[in-house]
């Protein structure tokens, strides 16, 4: 069990992340989705205890119980990979190159579970053979450079799986990858959580991806969650004036299918997110937001049923 | 961020020091430096002798300035004929291209087998030793470091918009290599030069101190430095002055060298 | 593989061939007649014609080339005129003490700069870091030669812990040992600047790499992190830099030996220029730019063990 209370990171004054609260039962799939600079990967590292060392982490923290918020490095290297795991975008950059796939996955292995080198070895195989990693014992030799994209992901998994985890934070996993491959990796994933009990945070901004991975979705924006729910909920009715332009944005299948229909321009959310420090200080999103009220700018909007917006709370009231 | 970085600054100082007293020993030194009293050797710094003098009762002082200017000028004189001749070929090999390229940056490569110290051996064994053959062995070194630089940096520039904008005016390849590859690839060369103007004291000092560079009674730091090294139990003091100025002149030089290549290349800068 | 070692081989001796081309062009086309240069302005000129015959000298230069170089193949450098002897016997004799001192300093070399290196950019923008880059950035404007003479005036003259020069002979082990250390330590320290400074920014290169948020997030710690993870992969351009090191170590030597007065290979190259002897000075400074290109090709060589990505790229 994970629990973050209105969870900060902060660099000076700029908040890369604004009191974000979320709690991760095991077992649970939860999407995590913005543009970048919206906080999400900041989440993913902070629960890891990986914020940058600039950064000045406050509020609360807890993994098993135990307060995490202000623990030292020593501590936290003790929850890595054992209780939370993590993988990254950029499978090609992620994997040590000088280091044989086999042996990557080995080294947590031997150095937090003292296995002996067959057995380390064993278990290698065994970890690359549930990610479905083709012929493992030929691959766990391969270099990797050696290695396809998807394949790399999935030793990536491997690793991250080695030490059975109860989270696994997922920054941006598909996004370096070809669609069909991204695909099967969202269903190993799935996979992976619902067999091994196992919580999975799915970083994307990739509304399809996330759709499929998840049953809850955290939406962000400017470093603040913007809105939450049930993904098939939020993303079917959503409050939030940014995740309905966000939808919006969205390319569909439909789009592209009929030949001779007339050629819609994709909405777009005009203008960009702002650089941190100069985000305004209430709701994150106006200045952009068209449908935003005289108090949005100022005043930090409560969390209305999910939704962090003035217009739905004083709808509702 | 608009301050002046400080390897920049302490190196400018640095050498605008080293260069202003060399410069300074052309009009004036305290004592002609070549002049002999020996009854009046080994003195201690004083109003008189600033530094002290010598075994000889040279003033050291005197000395120090003049191999100062000694020092620049084999310095100067060996980056200057060794840049120019390494350019002329890098830019020469970036124009043609193909395998007088290849052939140009090999023969270059065997440059680098040649460590200053070797080529000066050679040069002293066949012809004597003398300071012009020192400057020779500096000069030939930096022969295949500019031609190296010159040529990755013309490359770069030859792909350029307006490189090609000149060669579709049908400008020929000298013309382009003199009027628009010359003047851009200047920033790094003249960042190479300063520090190489480095490795070039350095290696006079060393060449000196060895007997193939400065020949008596031409003062110089390394000369300075081999004479002091018999003298070290009676006059201690002679080996350390010397070596002090070649510290400030190489340090100066090396540092306007980075804080000039961090000014021009910011990416280089950003990684460091 | 096969093909990219190859190459560089044939790359290798292509340059050795050069090296020699040029080592005997410089000593034997130059303006300068070898034969005056040996015997001096006051030789007679029977006695110059005789020692120009001795050393053919009315050959044509192929001929004289290829005589030398055909010649040196086999070991044999001529006979040296000051020494009496064939000088392949000489440097057989000084050999071991130059290589010695080659190889503890760049032992000593690689062990300061790794160490201090790696804990700089592990410390980065901390006093530490600072100081490491302040003392290479120093390390890099002295002169060793100028380093020797002051660690000479601290350790020998001053405190008396060391022998100021000379060689015991290596009959005498301990003696033998202890004269080399002030000449290693001055060898290396300077060198060790330059590579201290290389480590530390390729570490700090490294460390940026997403592989190695990949091991903190697997747990590891710091330590481990750094030692297995980031050191390797810096040491692929630490590699290029050693093998330079490695050559102007042994040309340090020349230098070092001069200062310390110990019979190797560069006090006889300086002995051979002051006794006019050729054949001597053309063999060293031959052996000097073939240990300089050997240790090139050899860094090419550990390139291709380091990185396995140059093995599948050729």
């Amino acid at each position: 069990m994970i629990e973050a209370r209105a969870l900060s990171v902060g660099f000076g004054p700029a908040l890369a992340l604004r009191e974000a609260s979320l709690s991760i039962a095991p077992g649970a799939r939860i999407g995590v989705v913005g543009e970048s600079g919206s906080g999400k990967s900041m989440l993913g590292l902070s629960l890891m205890g990986m914020a940058p060392d600039a950064a000045e982490v406050t509020g609360s923290l807890t993994v098993d119980g135990v307060e995490m918020a202000g623990a030292r490095e020593r501590v936290w290297e003790r929850l890595r990979a054992r209780r939370v795991a993590m993988i990254f975008q950029e499978p090609m950059s992620a994997l040590n190159p000088l280091k044989r796939v086999g042996e990557t996955v080995m080294e947590p292995l031997l150095v937090h579970r003292g296995l002996s080198r067959s057995e380390a070895r064993a278990r290698a195989l065994a970890l690359f053979r549930e990610v479905e990693l083709p012929e493992p014992e030929a691959k766990a030799m391969q270099f990797p450079h050696e290695l396809s994209g998807g394949q790399r992901q999935r030793v990536l998994i491997a690793l991250a799986l080695a030490c059975d985890p109860m989270l696994l934070i997922a920054d941006e996993p598909t996004t370096a990858l070809d669609a069909e491959v991204a695909l099967r990796v969202i269903e190993l994933l799935v996979r992976l959580s619902e067999e091994r009990g196992m919580a999975l945070l799915f970083i994307s901004h990739d509304l399809a991806a996330v759709a499929r991975a998840t049953r809850e979705i955290l939406v962000m924006y400017g470093g603040d969650v913007v809105e939450r729910g049930e993904t098939e909920a939020v993303l079917a009715a959503p409050r939030h004036p940014y995740t309905r332009g966000l939808l919006a944005a969205r390319p569909s299948v439909g789009d592209f299918r009929r030949p001779g229909a007339p050629r819609r321009r994709l909405p777009t959310i005009p203008g960009t997110v702002p650089p941190l420090d100069l985000l305004p200080p209430g709701c994150r999103f106006s200045g952009r937001c068209p449908v935003e009220i005289a108090r949005c700018a100022a005043e930090r909007p409560p969390a209305h049923e999910g939704a962090r917006c003035w217009l739905a709370a004083e709808g509702a009231a | 961020m608009k301050r002046v970085a400080p390897n920049l600054l302490i190196g400018g100082v640095l050498v605008a020091l080293v260069v202003g007293v060399a410069a300074l020993s052309l009009v004036w030194t305290p004592y002609d430096h070549a002049v002999l009293n020996v009854r009046g050797k080994f003195q201690g710094p004083s109003l008189a002798h600033w530094l002290g003098s010598d075994q000889l009762g040279r003033d050291v002082l005197s000395q120090l300035m003049v191999a100062a200017r000694n020092s620049m000028t084999v310095a100067l004189i060996s980056v200057l004929v060794g840049g120019t001749i390494g350019v002329a070929l890098g830019l020469t090999a970036a124009a043609l291209g193909g395998l007088v390229e290849e052939a140009i940056m090999r023969v270059a490569d065997i440059g680098f087998a040649f460590p200053a110290l070797l080529f000066a051996i050679m040069l002293a064994a066949s012809l004597g030793p003398s300071l012009w053959n020192a400057v020779a062995a500096i000069a030939f070194i930096n022969i295949p470091i500019f031609a190296r630089v010159a040529r990755a940096s013309a490359n770069q520039i030859w792909t350029r918009e307006y490189v090609l904008a000149a060669r579709a005016a049908g400008l020929g390849r000298f013309a382009i290599s003199r009027d628009h590859i010359l003047p851009n690839i200047a920033a790094p060369v003249i960042v190479q030069a300063t520090i190489e103007f480095a490795v070039a004291i350095l290696a006079e000092a060393a060449l000196s101190y060895l007997g193939l560079g400065a020949q008596p009674p031409a003062p110089s730091w390394g000369r300075m430095l081999s004479e002091a090294q018999t003298l070290m139990y009676q006059a201690p003091q002679l080996a350390i002055y010397p070596g002090l100025c070649i510290v400030a002149a190489v340090l100066g030089f090396s540092l306007l060298g980075d804080g000039l290549r961090d000014a021009t290349d910011p990416r280089l800068a950003r990684a460091r | 593989m096969a093909y990219l070692l190859i190459r560089r081989t044939l790359g290798f001796v292509l340059t050795l061939f050069a090296v020699s081309v040029v080592v005997f062009a410089a000593m034997n086309i130059l303006p300068g007649d070898p034969a005056l240069t040996i015997l001096g302005l006051d030789a007679t000129d029977d006695a110059l014609a005789a020692l120009r015959a001795e050393l053919g000298l009315n050959d044509p230069p192929l001929i004289r080339y290829l005589h030398w170089v055909g010649a040196a193949l086999t070991g044999d450098f001529g006979v040296s005129h000051s020494f009496g002897v064939p000088v392949s016997g000489l440097i057989a004799e000084r050999l071991p003490l130059t290589v010695s001192l080659a190889v503890s300093g760049m032992v000593v070399t690689v062990a300061a700069a790794l160490a201090l290196g790696i804990a700089a950019a592990a410390n980065r923008g901390r006093a530490g870091d600072w100081a490491v880059m302040f003392l290479s950035q120093i390390g890099v404007a002295v002169p060793a030669f100028w380093l020797s003479m002051l660690l000479v005036l601290l350790f020998a003259v001053t405190l008396r812990w060391l022998p100021p020069g000379g060689f015991p002979g290596w009959e005498e082990p301990a003696a033998a040992a202890r004269a080399l250390i002030l000449p290693t330590v001055s060898l290396a320290l300077v060198q060790s600047a330059v590579l201290a400074r290389v480590t530390r920014s390729s570490a700090l290169e490294v460390m940026r790499l997403d592989y190695v948020r990949t091991a903190r997030a697997a747990g590891f710690s710091r330590r481990r992190v750094l030692w297995r993870h980031v050191l390797p992969n810096a040491l692929i351009p630490i590699v290029t830099i050693v093998g330079m090191q490695f050559a102007a170590l042994v040309t340090g030597t020349i230098v070092i030996e001069n200062v310390f007065y110990l019979p190797g290979l560069g006090r006889l190259v300086f002995q051979a220029i002051s006794n006019r002897d050729l054949p001597t000075v053309q063999a060293l400074v031959t052996l000097f730019a073939a240990i300089v290109v050997t240790a090139n090709f050899v860094v090419d060589l550990l390139y291709l063990a380091i990185d396995p990505r140059l093995k599948a790229r050729s």
